[in-house]
């Protein structure tokens, strides 16, 4: 939803408190601030830079905002937010250096709030640019970066998109390197606003004075030294649509402005950014958010409900957009100690282990001076870090997203990354067949987080999970490929019923699917036919651009209704298996919208020629 | 058909076994024990192991792949008991959760002062609960689940023991909980192979708000205290290993380092079941008491403790034994709760499991109803202090329900709970009714002004206590079970036990009936007996007279007083007068607004088509006036039908068990297995089904579902009834087989009322062999295939018969 610094309106005492101050800041601003005339100019868009070299595997290290939004007793004493410091900085760059840097967190990120005084009244300098807050960074920002580098690190900073209404002035602001550009030229007229919390106005890069003023900010951070930027409440996204907050020409200025620098700057764009724009995330920067904070603003940092289960819903619409030089970013990991977490041992488990096979950025907000012993075992386990950090694909549920689930993604060798997920609030067995995974008979599982090869499992493995817990595998196939029988659904031995109707799909096999199965829409597949009765793992491809429940029937049965995760968008078809009985013979195997529902479009369905 | 008469019980392998060892062992076969919470003789041990092969424990195994959750036990912990203590396991190996009640355990009194209304108050102080005893943890920390590999834990049926076995790295560990009833203790035995080792605390709570305390040097940790009611209770529980170290710390017990670790659990009150002593045993010190029977338990090993209980729980469950087909590979490869979401998605057959469902209510009945008081609307089962209906007896289907499965499933012990509970009530139950029932403020009083024997309110307690309304026919409900009893065992002694009861209840119909004049359907008019102003349960009019329900059950009353007066050659002046009532009693005729049998006196609807309650039904199930034959009038049969089927198909547990047993009787089998399946969907979100542990949930609101035990008992009694249909003097076999269950299948231990025990063998829906034992019966007709043949048999003697069609 949001990000730093300006919560949006959840329920709670400090947000609304923080609320109130944001707008006192902004009226401030608004009160100095008269419009004016801006200069025109066509910019030329910078070609984009996609070589992957500032993010060829997921970044890893820590993050100022999960400590900053929280109220755990002690953790900002002087205020909301006030946790953010040189000094508090300083002391969790030694405890990442001496804790974490040997297994790959290098990123030292400072988040909002470096140019806010201890009430969040932003400074800035005489180019109308973000100022380090005096009395949080004595010494300025790039004594900072230099003791992270110090370190063996790599220092992190923070912006909000646009023009800080506050930067703006009276409009005469003059901007650095830009001659003849005030912070009116760099603006709309009409001062529209623009980002997540409507801060800033939002720049015209139909005049150049725009990209002046990134570039301005931009030398400042090179200059700085630093080698990354979170730039935040960027849209589409950050809760905002329509053209006023459509950044995407922001990111795009941003990319140029940092290569104008000369100085490799990782810039990561935030917050739940447009899925529709994943193309344009992707080339001009090196990471996106896919979600809300996962803080919960609450007394720790936060909780399993607000928001760390979101992102099993979330992440499988964006796992085919992540890749070498950009990616999907589930925000902060805060595992690393369970009373500060506000987690149990097995949701702190599952967070790391949904955030290693969706191969997001590892970065913790946790206190680095107070990880219990097992959340340091979870962050520095080297079998799940390389899950996060190695060549295979982003994982994707296999089964539908009820409450057990089963992840997985093929490795280069061959085997299976696979995770199983219990999100119920009770314990429960997961399963996970071989059939899903495309191989049928032994395999040879390797159990990450407890260290341990367990043997050759046959056809599946199970396992007891507690309440919102997980396993993690690699599952090294030893039997055969799964020989299975495709039946497609467009094909006219099938039966559709209410507004079910055969579709044009390019990507889809046989280049066509069954859509509008809602209200009742059904889709009936005919002589489904094995040899032997038995419990069948039927594999379905489909297509659905958010999740959607379908209920899935073999013959009379009453079948299962649970969500299909979405694939991104209504063209790109993924699978997931179901168990289904057939008998020997002649089936029929029915998709169900339901009466008031609304299902994925189908593609086809594989059925194991063998039990 | 061929008869092969035998002068000695025929030979059945898998019941012969468990009786021998019964003899050898000393224990004994019958259901009935322990009164209440007192001290008890030393058990006789077993000298050699009772315990089944492994093999053939797994045919009466429930099996899961993940523990239960400490919030949710009521759905998935795991039931033991020992008749009188329940407790649900949550098989957590981190955090081993108990949560225990004692049947007797109850809050409340006689409840006399009514309402002003004349009904009972129905509150958890006045009328009364169910309470829990105690919660007992075993922590584990080390054993977190997370990191636990290969998790199962099974229930054990036959043998009466929950077995929880796991991984951490190289070893295997393994944990035995049961409820011993020879040792009066719950037993929780852990060990390990591959050098393992425990190392937590055993933590006993009350859930009063008790102060437990511990005992250094016997290791063991206890409280005790009283309810406002007076009731004292306590409960101990104690921890030896050989290996390692236990020591007390506070008011925990500790263990440090051990490969073995036994923890012993017991506790009680001093309730007895005997209304002149005020249901208390002043002789009782139940902290103390409890701390006695666990130390002396603990001086025996967790083997001995094993085979103690072993050896009498699978006496018991072996009387009985059923196959109804195999399921296949892929079903058997499914815990039992992935194969009750597949038997509902799927709707595929699945024999074992169903066959699974009847053993596990025996199995509850074993475990929560011997020699202690009977099993209210959960058993001895409950997660907090606040039952629905206060987990209490309803007299209006439910406890019925619950023991309509005793003789029918091989539990013919079991039903002496009942028996004795009634009996120990019955003299409340007669001072209240003599002395408030005709109050005028009470709606349903005699008309007549006279008053005689008793009855009860639709709630009773173990107190003599009443709660909710008066239920005037509650009495000839409880006496349909008190007198099939006597039918299926023949046993006149038990029958002279029961007998003031039942004369008790006619005796309050004779105060109650009033006469009314009635028009037949050929116009002609004619005066006849109704009951006064009742409510059939739960629906439609409050004061209607002569309700179908009343009618059908005083007219069995009626029947059975008969019965039993000749049987006994006792009064049988009053029992020709009162048959002569009985003549008199209207009988309900069909509307012919609906075309279903009438359950009021109207041709309308004043209710509910689809209600759960079949009241109307009586005469169908469990009463035998309506029979699918040339007996009942074929308008009446027609009527009866077309009432069950507006019914409808889906209701709540007992409610579809009960439409399952009527469709049995009428020999409909695929509707009557529909309704068994419906029962085995699984429970989501509280919806109405099995939950994991196959406790059957009733769905109060939308997302809140509750156990409710009644059709957990009710359902495997309708499987019975599908496979064997008895009234004295004659038995029919397979009266309503369905096609899931007909290629192959066996029972045995069926109880026949008329005074038999049946065993029967069938494959393509036909029998193949069938044994008729007598309990006491003499003479029946035996029925199967379109054949029908007279047997005689003295006591003792049995019968098989083979090409039965």
């Amino acid at each position: 939803m949001w990000s730093s610094p300006y919560p949006a309106p959840r329920a709670g005492a400090l947000r609304r408190s923080v609320r109130a101050l944001l707008v006192l800041a902004v009226t401030a601003g608004l009160a100095t601030g008269v419009p004016a005339a801006g200069g025109a100019g066509a910019a030329t868009p910078a070609p984009a830079s996609t070589d992957g070299s500032t993010a060829a595997t997921p970044y890893m290290g820590w993050s100022s905002w999960s400590m900053q939004s929280s109220q755990y007793p002690g953790l900002n004493p002087n205020g909301s937010y006030s946790y953010l410091t040189e000094a508090n900085v300083l002391k969790q760059t030694d405890a990442l250096a001496s804790k974490l840097k040997q297994y790959g967190y290098t990123y030292v990120n400072i988040d909002a709030g470096w140019w806010m005084d201890q009430a969040w009244t932003p400074g800035y300098d005489q180019y109308g640019r973000q100022r380090p807050d005096p009395v949080r960074f004595p010494h300025g920002m790039k004594p900072v970066a230099d003791h992270i580098h110090a370190k063996g690190l790599k220092a992190g900073i923070y912006l909000p998109v646009g023009l800080e209404k506050g930067a703006y002035g009276d409009g005469k602001v003059p901007i650095l390197g830009a001659p003849g550009c005030t912070t009116a030229d760099a603006v709309y007229p009409d001062l529209r606003t623009t980002n997540g919390w409507d801060s800033a106005y939002k720049l015209d890069f139909d005049n150049p004075c725009a990209q002046g003023y990134i570039d301005s900010q931009a030398q400042a951070l090179a200059g700085w030294g630093y080698d990354f930027l979170k730039l935040d409440g960027v849209g589409p996204g950050s809760g905002k649509s329509g053209s006023n907050y459509d950044n995407v020409a922001d990111v795009a200025a941003w990319q140029r402005a940092i290569a104008a620098t000369g100085r490799p700057l990782h810039l990561e764009v935030s917050w739940s950014l447009d899925i529709g724009h994943a193309a344009d995330w992707r080339r001009y920067s090196d990471g996106w958010r896919i979600d809300t904070d996962v803080e919960c603003y609450c007394n720790t940092l936060v909780t399993w409900e607000n928001s760390v289960n979101d992102r099993w819903n979330d992440a499988p619409a964006w796992s085919g957009k992540a890749g070498p030089g950009g990616w999907n970013d589930l925000d902060a990991v805060d595992v690393g100690n369970g009373a500060m977490d506000g987690l149990t041992k097995a949701e702190r488990q599952s967070y790391m282990t949904l955030w290693a096979i969706e191969k997001s950025p590892l970065f913790t907000g946790d206190d680095l001076t107070a990880l219990d012993d097992y959340g340091v075992s979870l962050l520095t386990d080297r079998e799940v870090i390389a899950v996060d950090q190695n060549t295979s694909p982003v994982a994707r549920p296999v089964t539908p997203v009820g409450d057990q689930q089963v992840w997985a993604t093929r490795n280069a060798d061959g085997s299976s990354t696979v995770a199983l997920f219990n999100l119920a609030g009770a314990p429960a067995s997961v399963t996970a067949d071989w059939a899903a995974l495309g191989f049928t008979g032994g395999a040879s599982v390797r159990d990450l987080w407890n260290k341990q090869d367990l043997g050759t499992y046959k056809d599946r493995i199970t396992e007891a999970l507690p309440a919102h817990g997980s396993r993690l595998f690699t599952v090294k196939p030893a039997g055969r490929p799964l020989a299975t029988t495709g039946y497609e659904a467009e094909s006219a031995a099938n039966t559709l019923g209410g507004n079910a109707s055969t579709a044009a799909c390019d990507a889809c096999s046989g280049g066509a699917k069954v859509g509008n199965l809602y209200g009742g829409g059904t889709l009936r597949f005919n002589n489904v036919t094995v040899k032997k009765a038995g419990i069948y793992t039927v594999k379905v491809r489909y297509v659905s651009g958010d999740p959607r429940a379908v209920t899935v029937s073999s013959n009379s049965g009453n079948g299962t209704s649970l969500p299909f995760p979405s694939t991104g968008d209504w063209s790109t078809p993924q699978d997931v298996s179901v168990q289904l009985a057939l008998k020997a013979g002649a089936n029929t195997i029915t998709f169900d919208s339901g009466a008031d529902g609304y299902a994925p479009d189908i593609d086809r369905i594989d059925v194991p020629q063998t039990l | 058909m061929d008869i092969h008469p035998s002068a000695t019980p025929a030979e059945r392998p898998s019941r012969r076994g468990f009786l021998a060892l019964a003899a050898a062992t000393g224990a004994t076969a019958a259901l009935g024990g322990l009164p209440a919470f007192t001290a008890s003789a030393a058990p006789l041990r077993p000298t050699v192991s009772p315990l089944l092969p492994a093999a053939d424990a797994a045919r009466n195994q429930l099996w899961w792949q993940a523990p239960g959750a400490a919030g949710s036990m009521i759905g998935q912990g795991l039931p033991v008991g020992n008749g009188r203590l329940g407790a649900l396991t949550g098989n957590d190996p981190a955090a081993e959760l108990l949560v225990v009640t004692d049947a007797t355990l109850w809050t409340g009194g006689l409840n006399d002062t009514l309402q002003d209304d004349g009904q009972f108050p129905y509150g958890r102080d006045d009328f009364g609960s169910l309470t829990l005893l105690a919660q007992l943890t075993v922590a584990v920390p080390d054993h977190d689940l997370g990191a636990v590999n290969n998790y199962r834990r099974v229930l054990d049926m036959a043998q009466g023991v929950v077995t929880t076995t796991y991984e951490i790295g190289g070893a295997r560990y393994q944990r035995q909980i049961f409820a011993s009833r020879p040792d009066d203790a719950v037993v929780l035995h852990f060990s390990q192979r591959g050098g393992g080792s425990y190392t937590g605390t055993v933590s006993l709570a009350g859930t009063h708000g008790e102060t437990t305390t511990a005992d250094g040097a016997a290791r063991l940790a206890s409280f005790g205290a009283a309810l406002g009611n007076g009731l004292k209770y306590g409960a101990a529980v104690t921890a030896t290993s050989s290996s390692g170290k236990v020591a007390v710390h506070g008011t925990t017990l500790s263990f440090t380092g051990c490969q073995d670790l036994t923890v012993v659990l017991s506790g009680g009150t001093d309730y007895a079941p005997d209304a002149a002593a005020g249901f208390r045993d002043p002789s009782v010190d139940p902290e103390a008491l409890a701390g006695t029977k666990v130390r002396d338990a603990a001086r025996h090993s967790a083997t001995a403790l094993l085979h103690t209980h072993v050896a009498d729980f699978l006496a018991v469950f072996g009387q009985f034994d059923i196959s109804l087909g195999q399921s296949s590979p892929a079903q058997r490869a499914l815990d039992t709760w992935q194969r009750v979401q597949a038997r509902y998605r799927d709707d595929v057959p699945d024999p074992e499991l169903e066959a699974a469902y009847l053993q596990y209510g025996r199995y509850l009945m074993i475990s929560g109803s011997r020699g202690s008081l009977p099993m209210g609307l959960q058993g001895v089962w409950l997660d907090g202090n606040d039952p629905d209906w206060m987990g209490d007896y309803h007299t209006d289907i439910n406890i019925q329900m619950n023991y309509w499965m005793a003789d029918r499933a091989g539990l013919s012990g079991g039903f002496d709970a009942f028996a004795d509970y009634c009996l120990a009530q019955l003299p409340c139950w007669t001072d209240t009714t003599r002395r408030l029932f005709n109050s005028p403020a009470n709606r349903y009083r005699n008309s007549s002004g006279k008053i005689a024997g008793w009855t009860v309110a639709i709630s009773t307690n173990p107190y003599g206590g009443g709660g909710w309304w008066w239920h005037p026919a509650g009495n000839a409900w409880l006496c349909h079970n008190l007198f099939e009893h006597y039918e299926y065992t023949q046993d006149r002694d038990y029958l002279a036990k029961v007998y003031p009861l039942i004369k008790g209840a006619v005796e309050f119909w004779e105060a109650r009936l009033i006469t009314t004049t009635v028009t037949d359907a050929s116009g002609a008019a004619r005066e006849v007996l109704i009951a006064d102003s009742d409510w059939s349960p739960e629906q439609g009019p409050l004061d209607a007279k002569g309700i179908t329900y009343a009618q059908e059950l005083v007219w069995n009353l009626f029947g059975h007083y008969r019965t039993a007066t000749q049987a006994l050659g006792r009064d049988t002046a009053h029992g020709a007068a009162v048959e002569a009532l009985r003549d008199r009693l209207y009988l309900p005729v069909v509307s012919p607004t609906t075309g279903w049998l009438e359950e009021w006196m109207s041709p309308d609807n004043l209710g509910e088509t689809t209600h759960r309650h079949l009241s109307p039904l009586f005469g169908l199930f469990p009463g035998d006036r309506i029979r699918p034959d040339d007996s009942t009038p074929k308008d009446i049969l027609a009527g009866a039908t077309a009432l069950l089927t507006a019914r409808g198909m889906n209701s709540f547990g007992w409610a579809n068990a009960w439409r399952s047993l009527c469709w049995a009787r009428l020999k409909d089998a695929e509707k009557a297995y529909r309704l068994v399946v419906t029962n085995l969907r699984p429970s989501a979100d509280g919806s109405n089904g099995s939950a994991m542990n196959l406790f059957d949930i009733y769905q109060v609101d939308k997302g809140r579902g509750i156990f409710q035990i009644d059709a957990n008992f009710g359902t495997p009694s309708a499987i019975v009834e599908m496979l064997v249909y008895s009234r004295p003097g004659h038995v029919e076999l397979l009266p309503a087989l369905p096609a899931a269950w007909a290629a192959a299948g066996s029972v045995s231990g069926v109880g026949v009322r008329g005074g038999f025990v049946a065993d029967l063998a069938w494959r393509d829906g036909k029998v193949t062999q069938a044994t008729l034992r007598s309990v006491g019966g003499r003479t029946t007709t035996l029925a199967a295939g379109g054949t029908s043949r007279r047997v005689d048999l003295k006591p003792g003697e049995s019968v098989t018969l083979r090409h039965l069609s």
